[in-house]
């Protein structure tokens, strides 16, 4: 009788690993700095994520894009973290492991951050230094890029919201923008 | 004695087969708790909370199947960034209701959403037996 409760518990002791965290800055950033680059011919990533992207795609990923971390500064990121209860209006609450796993993740792969990929920096890097704006679309340079598109687009119901980048761009959860990978809804391709 | 330890040892080794389950018991717990009279959660009062619409934290009128429609067997839509919502009835989407973990983060942030305010023992109860028998 006692063998139940003993396997019982011992079963719920193995259930649910950890995530080491590094305490030393630097070894900690290079070790969660890898960015998942897809292979395009086969639409698979070329590797496998690692526990934080794991954890940002599931969390964040499950009611809007998982954003690409470089977009914003890490002072804007921050902030964000600071606010899940109330993130845009919306509750965002996470668990507290979870909420450090993200953290880091999102710092350590900001736009000024030590190990960005450069080719994302434009948006970050064009955000006033005594700033940190919680949306993306807020960025002096993301707003340039996007100041032609006519309303009615954005507030189509296929898209909804300037926020919503894989209505239009194709391929932005992979990383790529590029204006061949273009295609708005009702309207086609975008030609600037 | 032996069989009070047996059956608690099934219980155990049960709960740890279907987590959900011991989560009720521990929802139906604190519903008792709160009111003697309680006796047993209902999947109708389950679907007057998912299906009627409330002043929620926007101080926008929504409810539940705003974002997971009206058929839980079916893919919702988040109404705010159109993100799709795979199925919520565990019958169509086996993943459902499977991590207690999961299944209390997403109660706690849409109660709030919704109603604007955390949700009773009871009506997580209510609500978690409407979404199970679907």
């Amino acid at each position: 009788m006692k063998k139940y409760l003993i396997m019982a518990l011992s079963a719920a002791t193995l259930i649910g690993g950890a995530v080491l965290f590094a305490d030393d800055d630097e070894r900690y950033e290079k070790r969660v700095y890898e960015h998942s680059k897809t292979n395009m011919q086969t639409n698979t990533p070329k590797r496998a994520l690692n526990e934080f992207e794991k954890t940002y795609q599931k969390e964040c990923g499950s009611c809007h894009m998982a954003y690409q971390p470089e977009f914003l500064p890490k002072r804007s990121w921050n902030k964000m973290m600071e606010g899940l209860d109330n993130h845009f209006e919306v509750d965002a609450t996470l668990d507290p492991k979870d909420r450090k796993t993200i953290l880091a993740y999102l710092t350590s792969n900001a736009g000024d951050s030590k190990y960005r990929s450069k080719h994302f920096s434009k948006m970050s890097n064009s955000v006033a230094k005594d700033e940190a704006p919680l949306r993306i679309s807020e960025t002096p340079y993301f707003i340039k890029e996007h100041r032609k598109i006519p309303k009615r687009l954005i507030e189509q119901k296929e898209v909804k919201s300037i926020a919503n980048c894989t209505a239009c761009h194709t391929t932005a959860d992979k990383g790529i923008y590029s204006e061949r990978a273009i295609k708005i809804p009702n309207y086609g391709r975008w030609d600037d | 004695m032996k069989k009070i330890l047996t059956i608690l040892g099934l219980f155990a080794v049960m709960g740890l087969a279907a987590p959900i389950d011991g989560y009720m018991q521990t929802l139906a717990a604190e519903a008792k708790k709160a009111d003697a009279g309680f006796s047993g959660f209902d999947a109708k009062r389950g679907e007057k909370i998912f299906t009627s619409e409330h002043i929620g934290k926007k101080g926008k009128s929504i409810s539940c199947a705003s974002c997971h429609t009206g058929d839980l067997k079916k893919a919702g839509e988040n109404t705010f960034t159109a993100k799709a919502i795979e199925p919520l009835s565990p019958k169509a989407n086996a993943k459902r209701l499977s991590d207690v973990k999961n299944v209390e983060k997403w109660l706690r942030r849409n109660f709030n959403d919704v109603y604007n305010r955390e949700g009773s023992a009871l009506e997580k109860g209510d609500v978690l037996t409407y979404i199970q028998n679907y």
